[in-house]
């Protein structure tokens, strides 16, 4: 019968190779695409692209983000928080033709990507406010 | 020699449950849930961190904007002028006399008992790194306005150059004095350009 101790060896490995490794999925992703991307993704039909950015640009701001990069013609906009922990953001916006305009947004905390929906659904309720002042001339 | 390895249900139970736990919680990070909501103070700290001013033309505005950041010893890093993103950076001194004295008595204190590792000193701050991003955009809701916002941060390194504190400026003052400067500079601008 092996001993309890003998399997502490294993038990270490396991635990240090679960996370030790560089493996692939760490420099080109774990999830799935599609799935990330529609979490992360949203539709408008309100706004043209500049406007559209300048509201990305003004949700960020109120979101704590300093800007680090914006580019109107690439549609990107990075920024950075730093509270805490270490928060960066990247949101691209992108032309789709019929008017409408794509917002995708991908944040990072620290060494890890953030994927959950609620996240995203949450900056995404304070774009939809941004957008909307910024459509009724509000500054 | 008998190799079959036998162990307890219970045993191998427990031992599968803390593989299973380790492999999983071993690199997941946790999303703080309010990470991407508005804080309840987001008015208050926007109208701390935003100004209208009148202008000729947005680039004399940014002209002035430009000409404060480098009065007040920023380099420029990127400027993305029809978003009227201006980002700028700078690093200074963040050393402060009375800190350094508390560390270097503790330090002392530490020799004199005969401890190891009296190093409190290296913890002092060194430098810190401030980062600065103003937006100036024409107002919405007044032409031959424009409105600027202006969002800081900045990580104070210690003497070992480990990161000591990581924070958003939120004092109204600061904002005040920045807002102050680009004020004369525009009028300064302007009268240049009479």
């Amino acid at each position: 019968m092996i001993r309890s101790i003998q399997l502490f060896p294993v038990l270490g490995l396991l635990l240090v190779g679960g996370c030790a490794t560089t493996t692939p999925s760490d420099v080109v992703g774990a999830g799935t695409q599609l799935q990330i991307r529609q979490v992360q993704t949203r539709e408008y039909d309100t706004l043209d692209k500049q406007m559209t950015m300048r509201s990305v640009v003004a949700t960020l701001q109120d979101l704590g983000f300093t800007i680090d990069q914006a580019h109107l013609d690439l549609g990107t906009v990075t920024a950075t928080r730093l509270h805490e922990y270490t928060m960066r953001m990247t949101v691209t916006v992108v032309e789709k033709g019929d008017e409408r305009i794509s917002v995708r947004a991908n944040a990072r905390i620290g060494e890890s990507s953030v994927q959950d929906a609620a996240t995203y659904q949450d900056f995404f309720v304070v774009l939809d406010k941004a957008m909307f002042l910024t459509l009724n001339n509000v500054d | 020699m008998n190799a079959r390895i036998s162990v307890p249900p219970r045993f191998s139970a427990w031992w599968s449950a803390l593989i299973v736990i380790g492999l999983l919680s071993g690199c997941a990070a946790t999303i703080p849930k309010d990470a991407l909501r508005l804080p309840e103070s987001t008015l208050d700290i926007r109208s701390i961190q935003t100004k209208t001013f009148a202008a000729p033309s947005e680039t004399e505005i940014l002209a002035a904007t430009i000409a404060t950041l480098q009065d007040m010893e920023y380099n420029i890093d990127r400027i993305e002028k029809p978003l009227g993103v201006i980002t700028a950076s700078k690093v200074s001194d963040a050393d402060s006399a009375g800190e350094k004295t508390g560390l270097f008595i503790l330090d002392l204190l530490c020799a004199a008992t005969g401890g190891g590792g009296c190093d409190a000193m290296s913890s002092a701050k060194d430098e810190q790194h401030i980062t600065l991003t103003m937006v100036v955009l024409p107002s919405l809701a007044r032409s031959g306005e424009y409105v600027t916002r202006i969002t800081i941060q900045r990580v104070i390194f210690d003497k070992e150059k480990r990161i000591k504190v990581l924070e958003r400026i939120d004092d109204a003052e600061t904002y005040q004095q920045i807002f102050a400067n680009l004020s004369k500079a525009i009028f300064i601008q302007v009268s240049e350009n009479d």
